[in-house]
């Protein structure tokens, strides 16, 4: 089963239509410089499966009567039919040939491959020539009807990576789109990675020609009564094996499609290797050409580059382009344990950029660089899972997991750990005889810390992978009124922020799974479950919203004063900024307006106000492009903006506008929610949503606006999630009425909506 | 021939086979289903929002038995359904003209 069994078949079938060719010539008396018999397709390319039709083109120049041509093309098939061999046969001249091609996509691919077997070669040789010089001459005009045959393709078939029985040549990463992309690359037009593919394209080959040695039938789908005869006769150790090969190619061949078909977009008017503008976004990252590349000059010594780059890309929606990924793996340095901060965010927005993390997430994997980060992925990648409910391997059926757990960010108050669970939750799987989710919670813990997550938060996250079918099965197998069965799931998950987290885990692992596995059946049960656990953890739960500053007695003598000061400490790669400033109405907007338009970006921020004065603790890092300020330097900024000498709002307007001109990713709407706290006998207002420049200060804006004061804020980003909680209070002091901190609320989510 | 279809809570979809299986009944279909009798459906407030479930989530068992069976198998089927509570659910019986075992082509109580 190989290139040479393949070739061998096409030489000997090029020798058995040559004697018929020339016998059926001499028995009608024709000239063999008026006809010619050419291959075309894959038997043009010299590649012939035992179960494949011979494609075969029989060219005439036109002096042959028609009944003498006829009846020599049944000389030359009828041998081959009385043996038994499947042809598929055209009869045409040079120019017939040419409209043919023009107006039938298949028929102008095939002629690409075409080959002289037997007659006049020059006839084949000019059709050869017209056919490439068309292809590339009208290629702009095809383009679109070849994706859509792609793209129709893919519906009808499926991808060959993901499904149960897939067909080699038919489904999306198939042997039919590996010729596409040969034509593609025929055209010039953008480079193709043809070299990428060619070992993908061997697999794919020899498992059909073992298919059809296995079923003696020219069928390309691989069923699963098939996979354990094709894995033994190609010598693969078990049938898993073999779809797991099977998987890894498929998954080759989407990855350049996906990247040519960007590409192919992208192509200006001038050539695509012409070297484009390009627009830095990050430290040793820009946009080049719509894809995020890496500098080449930059330092590619710097470990934290590639996930950096990872999360720029994926949260514009643009993918990572393959020379930089290349050029990542080549350069790969380990990661420090624990990771950095920054880093972890990276991965947190990467993984939260919902579909367009695929890409960037696969073009990562393809180079083996996830598993050079998460050792612990290597075992499940490319995992086939043969059972009814999945549709897809075990990576990938976390991936999808994590595209909808991106969804469900603001149904959690902790979108970090919803979406690091949901791309591991099954790391567990395929260990003989343990059981997934118990194994995946030992496996979990330690990635967590390692992550440079908290002990706390690596207990949940444990928690969450160890439960996660907890809910489901749950839900359909006991009783719902039964107490016991409450107090189980209760002492299960713990608390009521774990809970909310598990749910929306089962949601989206559910939803990834398909309707088999997730109905709307199931999800009522879940929710009803889920919503009697919650009442039940919440009546003995002491759950408050984020704490608030603490502040020593020195320091709070300090901030009674009021008196303005500033002092920024370097902090590993962000900045910690403290602040002591008189109380005024508007400070918090303010001081966060000085900051982004100091081109800083806030990662965490704790406020308070006591006496005459606020403290403030900020955690900013600075933009790629941009110089840390001195003390002295945003101490005079900051006190220019408290006299409203700044033109803060334009200023900051023009810097959201300059964020907006990236193409962005779809990302669920913001979530204002308001409640009062007794403790403190404030209102809370919680706000959530994606993270961009001047958030912060258009919400505390908003919110002085309404004649309220912010008494403390604590401000968080999770990867490219924000979480700001800010205690307000009436102007006499207390905490809003439900009617006000509603209105609040609404308004202030209205707002951001709409901005 | 008789086909009972019995409508029961989800949870107890795992008792009722057991039961039918030590009684010995070799095959049966079983769908998601939803809807409501007496227990109407209910609103429920989660986490600030609310939603109703008028259509309580049920299971759908059908089993098809010989006539003389049918008592029996639906005594089996309520015993082991039942939790004494409000929408345990209901079992019915239909009469059935013939059946047919579509590998075989085997009819009639044979098929069964």
């Amino acid at each position: 089963m190989g290139t040479r069994e393949r070739r061998d078949r096409s030489n000997q079938a090029d020798r058995d239509l040559s004697g018929i060719f020339h016998s059926a010539a001499a028995q009608f008396s024709i000239s063999a410089d008026s006809v010619s018999l050419s291959a075309v397709g894959g038997y043009g390319r010299g590649e012939l499966s035992p179960g494949s039709d011979l494609d075969v083109l029989i060219l005439h120049d036109g002096s042959v009567a028609t009944d003498r041509l006829t009846e020599f093309v049944n000389a030359l098939l009828y041998p081959l039919w009385n043996a038994n061999r499947a042809v598929d046969h055209s009869v045409r001249t040079r120019n017939e040939t040419r409209t043919t091609a023009s107006e039938d996509l298949r028929v102008a691919q095939g002629l690409l491959d075409i080959r002289f077997i037997a007659g006049n070669r020059d006839l084949v040789h000019s059709v050869a020539a017209d056919a490439l010089g068309d292809w590339r001459k009208n290629f702009a005009k095809k383009k679109a009807g070849l994706r859509a045959s792609i793209v129709e393709r893919a519906e009808r078939s499926g991808e060959l990576a993901f499904l149960l029985e897939p067909d080699l040549k038919e489904s999306r990463g198939g042997l039919r789109d590996i010729n596409a992309l040969r034509a593609i690359a025929r055209t010039d037009n953008v480079p193709v990675s043809m070299e990428r593919l060619a070992s993908a394209e061997a697999l794919l080959l020899s498992v059909r020609d073992a298919l059809h040695t296995v079923t003696g039938r020219s069928r390309d789908q691989l069923l699963l009564t098939e996979q354990d005869k094709v894995a033994e006769l190609l010598q693969f150790a078990d049938a898993d094996v073999l779809m797991y090969e099977v998987a890894k190619a498929a998954r080759a061949v989407d990855y350049v499609m996906d990247l040519t078909w960007h590409r192919l977009d992208h192509v200006t008017k001038k050539s695509f290797f012409l070297k484009n503008k390009s627009q830095s976004i990050g430290r040793g990252i820009s946009v080049t050409a719509d894809e995020v590349t890496v500098d080449e000059a930059g330092d590619l010594s710097d470990a934290t580059l590639g996930l950096r780059a990872a999360a720029l890309a994926a949260q514009r929606g643009l993918p990572l382009s393959v020379d930089s990924t290349m050029l990542l793996a080549a350069n790969f340095r380990p990661l420090p344990t624990p990771w950095p901060r920054s880093t972890r965010e990276d991965l947190v927005a990467l993984i939260g950029a919902g579909a367009a993390m695929i890409r960037v997430f696969e073009a990562l994997d393809q180079e083996e660089l996830i598993q050079k980060w998460i050792p612990e992925w290597e075992h499940v990648r490319f995992l086939p899972q043969r059972n009814v409910l999945h549709r897809h391997t075990v990576d990938r059926h976390m991936l999808e997991t994590a595209v909808r757990a991106a969804e469900l960010t603001r149904t959690v108050r902790r979108p970090d750990l919803l979406l690091v669970a949901a791309l591991l939750h099954d790391i567990g799987k395929g260990y003989e005889g343990r059981d997934h989710s118990e194994y995946g919670e030992e496996l979990i813990r330690p990635v967590a810390l390692r992550m440079g997550f908290s002990e706390t938060d690596a207990d949940v996250l444990g928690t969450l992978v160890e439960h996660h079918l907890l809910l489901s099965a749950t839900a359909t197998r006991r009783d719902l009124d039964d107490p016991q069965t409450i107090e189980f799931v209760a002492q299960a998950v713990g608390d009521p922020g774990t809970l909310e987290l598990l749910h929306a885990l089962s949601i989206s692992d559910g939803e990834a799974t398909g309707r088999t596995a997730w109905s709307d059946w199931k999800a009522s049960l879940v929710a009803d479950l889920t919503s009697r656990v919650h009442d039940y953890l919440v009546g003995k739960s002491t759950e408050r919203p984020a704490p608030q500053l603490e502040l020593s007695n020195e320091q709070l003598a300090r901030v009674e004063k009021g008196e303005l000061s500033v002092t920024i400490t370097p902090r590993d790669e962000v900045l910690e900024i403290s602040i002591i400033a008189p109380d005024q109405t508007g400070l918090l907007s303010n001081i966060a307006g000085v900051l982004t338009i100091s081109r800083m970006d806030v990662r965490s921020a704790r406020t308070r106000s006591h006496g005459a004065g606020a403290a403030m603790t900020w955690l900013v890092a600075l933009d790629a492009n941009a110089n840390a300020p001195s003390e002295e330097q945003l101490h005079s900024l900051i006190a220019k903006a408290l006299q409203g000498e700044l033109e803060l709002s334009r200023k900051i307007e023009d810097r959201i506008r300059s964020h907006r001109q990236f193409p962005g990713i779809k990302v669920p709407p913001p979530v204002v929610r308001a409640m009062n706290d007794i403790a403190t006998n404030a209102t809370v207002i919680e706000v959530r949503m994606h993270d961009r420049p001047g958030v912060l200060f258009t919400v505390a804006k908003a919110i002085s606006r309404f004649g309220v004061d912010i008494r403390a804020a604590i401000v968080a980003t999770l990867g490219a999630e924000a979480f700001d909680t800010l205690y307000v209070t009436d102007i006499n002091g207390g905490a809003l009425s439900e009617e006000r901190a509603a209105l609040l609320a609404n308004q202030l989510e209205n707002l951001l909506i709409t901005q | 021939m008789k086909l009972i279809t019995a409508i029961i809570k989800p949870f107890k979809l795992d008792d009722v086979k057991a039961a039918l299986q030590a009684f010995g009944i070799t095959g049966m279909t079983v769908s998601e289903a939803s809807g409501f009798g007496r227990q109407r459906g209910h609103t429920e407030v989660y986490r600030g929002a609310e939603y109703t479930v008028d259509l309580v989530p049920k299971v759908r068992l059908e089993v098809l038995v010989d006539s003389g069976e049918a008592e029996k198998v639906i005594d089996v089927i309520v015993k082991a359904a039942s939790t004494g509570s409000i929408g345990d659910g209901k079992v019915w019986s239909t009469p059935i003209d013939n059946v047919v075992r579509v590998r075989t082509g085997e009819r009639g109580p044979d098929a069964i």
